[in-house]
């Protein structure tokens, strides 16, 4: 019986080993790089954020209505990757109370959170991404999580309807009546001030809770070659203006101060559309 | 089968002695566990760190106020003093503060059902402007300058580089976790180790019959998010608050009845001093109003319906939830 154990046990052990060994052998890095931008007349500009406050409009939304931004801050979970051969890669998602692997949040005024390194990729050709916009539901039922998700200092939590805020918008514009207080970077004084803060992580069946992650996919123009010493880079690009102009017209004189997920569904439903596949280099 | 009933609770009584206070343990008639224990092993060390934490006034603003002023021990962690409570400089909460036990079991918290997991309920009494009125951020901040805590935490948890708001949010679940009131009386005589009065058991059958329905199960509550027809108008609306949806207006979760007799005053709002008003309410002043759960009305009219001598009965059958052992415990 003992005999029984022990061998079963090397073998085991044998074959993790193995298996290690293939994965060390034959895995590499690949990053994706999400850059935020405004495209304008179907040309893309470098996102700028203002400083609060200002009325330097650059960016109109599609009724018009100019704008501009003080904040923009999102989750990405979930991330996946396949190729043409059947090459597959699974970012696991674990989160504890000292890390949250797997979830990342990209920061545009902290540009290098917005490249995100995936390790032991397993060599091979890869052409199709994809990934949740939010904190996936796995991330939410396991409590309070260190990292990107600890709820005192990501500044996407929601303590009274407890879960992650996906996407974090803040700015300005002219037409808003402001009434927007008590943000990161509006207060009551904010005359003009927009808020997005756009979350939501169950679907109740028969109930308005919503669900505004946003599991999306996108294909590569080329294929993206991992093995060990290559680092492909892949660019993914959210354009901001999309999300105010896209199925949804988001209207600044009414919807501009978003704290709910009912209410930020109409802005939800504009982010599929808001993201795309750029380019990769080698 | 009397003699059975004796011999497992004699050998019952000699293995509790034993038995490790600080593993969480469900009692086969409970709910199953709800928390995910196995990312928060419970210790001792981190149930007294949480236990420190929650009688700790270092969580609010002006390190005025602890957990334990709005939850006092003595009448099942719950507030004795005020209808609502009363927060950081002498504000008034909206709400009544809820009993803190066998939060184990529990799918949602709060009156509205806003928390999912026990973990994130204290950063809401700590951020909420009308209790503590304080960041997490900057009682994490405070926690690591002070002179005691780095060491405790560094104890329980000994990976930890420096105190962050997840360690001492888990440290907090350890404690309210093993909260657990399973030792009244009614607990005794649903282990076969103690028999009920004849008055407290016409009032367990009343109760079934006319309670029971919503005040559901071994922790007597569905979890539901019901209208019991308390006002037509709402100054606070509820569970509407969290789903959005205009029918869960003015209502809130069923409530525990466990140690009901400690818990005063009653309702949401605490708007009833005593458990005979409690009571008179769903005798006698059921608003018919639009959200009012079916439960309520009897042939089209709302309220139920129970006699002066009925009520006595369920009142004693109340008592028998009250649980001495854990308001007396030492451990707690």
């Amino acid at each position: 019986m003992n005999k029984i154990l022990i061998m079963s046990l090397l073998a085991l052990i044998i074959t993790s080993c193995g298996k290690d060994e293939v994965i060390e052998k034959g895995a590499g890095s690949i990053d994706i790089e999400f850059d935020n931008v405004a495209v304008i007349n179907n040309i893309q500009n470098q996102l700028s954020l203002v400083t609060p406050g200002s009325t330097n409009y650059t960016y109109t939304n599609g009724i018009g209505q100019p704008f501009n931004l003080n904040l923009l801050r999102y989750y990405i979970s979930g991330i996946k990757l396949e190729g043409p051969n059947g090459a597959s890669f699974t970012d696991e998602i674990k989160v504890d109370v000292a890390a949250s692997k797997g979830i990342y949040l990209i920061d545009e005024s902290k540009l290098a959170a917005n490249i995100i390194t995936l390790e032991n990729v397993p060599a091979g050709e890869y052409n199709k991404i994809s990934f949740t916009v939010g904190v996936d539901t796995s991330g939410v039922k396991e409590g309070a999580s260190g990292g990107v998700l600890d709820p005192a200092t990501c500044k996407m939590f929601w303590n009274w309807n407890s879960g992650y805020i996906a996407v974090k918008i803040e700015g300005q514009s002219p037409v808003s009546n402001g009434g927007v207080g008590g943000t990161e970077t509006l207060n009551s004084s904010s005359v003009n001030g927009i808020a997005y803060h756009v979350g939501g992580w169950r679907n109740v069946e028969g109930s308005a809770f919503v669900n505004n992650n946003k599991s999306l996919s996108f294909n590569f123009d080329t294929n993206a070659k991992v093995e060990k010493g290559l680092e492909p880079h892949v660019h993914m690009i959210l354009d901001v203006i999309s999300l105010f102009k896209g199925q949804n017209i988001i209207d600044f004189t009414g919807n501009h101060n978003v704290h709910k997920p009912i209410d930020g569904k109409p802005l939800a439903d504009n982010i599929p559309n808001a993201f795309s596949f750029d380019h990769l280099h080698q | 089968m009397f003699v059975g009933a004796i011999i497992l609770g004699c050998q019952k009584e000699n293995t509790e002695e034993v038995l490790d206070p600080y593993v969480l343990r469900r009692p086969d008639y409970f709910p199953e566990i709800t928390y995910p224990i196995s990312g928060n092993q419970i210790s001792k060390s981190g149930f007294e760190l949480g236990k420190k934490l929650f009688n700790d006034p270092i969580l609010s603003l002006d390190n005025s106020i602890a957990c334990s002023n709005c939850h006092v021990k003595a009448v099942a962690f719950t507030d004795p003093q005020h209808n609502p409570s009363v927060g950081i400089f002498e504000r008034e909460g909206s709400r009544n503060s809820p009993m803190i036990a066998n939060m184990a079991f529990q799918p949602e918290f709060l009156w509205d059902g806003g928390i999912t997991h026990l973990d994130f309920v204290p950063i809401f009494a700590i951020e909420n402007e009308k209790e503590m009125a304080e960041t997490a951020e900057s009682v994490v901040r405070k926690l690591n300058a002070s002179p005691i805590y780095p060491t405790l935490f560094k104890k329980t948890f000994p990976s930890l580089d420096t105190i962050t708001a997840p360690y001492m949010l888990k440290a907090l679940s350890q404690y309210m976790l093993l909260l657990v009131s399973d030792q009244s009386k009614y607990d005794q005589f649903l282990r076969g180790e103690a028999n009920l009065s004849s008055e407290e058991t016409a009032g367990l059958t009343l109760f079934k019959a006319k309670c029971a329905s919503c005040h559901s199960g071994a922790l007597f509550t569905n979890y539901a998010f019901l209208d019991n027809g308390l006002d037509v108008t709402h100054k606070d609306i509820g569970r509407a608050l969290i789903s959005a949806r205009a029918e869960d207006t003015g209502k809130f979760k069923v409530p525990s009845l466990r140690n009901i007799l400690l818990t005063a005053p009653y309702m949401h709002d605490g708007r009833f001093k005593t458990i005979n008003e409690a009571i008179d309410h769903y005798r006698f002043h059921v608003k018919d109003t639009p959200n009012l759960d079916t439960r309520l009305k009897t042939n089209g009219k709302p309220g139920i319906s129970l006699t002066d001598e009925e009520v006595e009965n369920l009142v004693s059958f109340l008592k028998t939830l009250t649980d001495y052992k854990f308001i007396s415990n030492p451990i707690f």
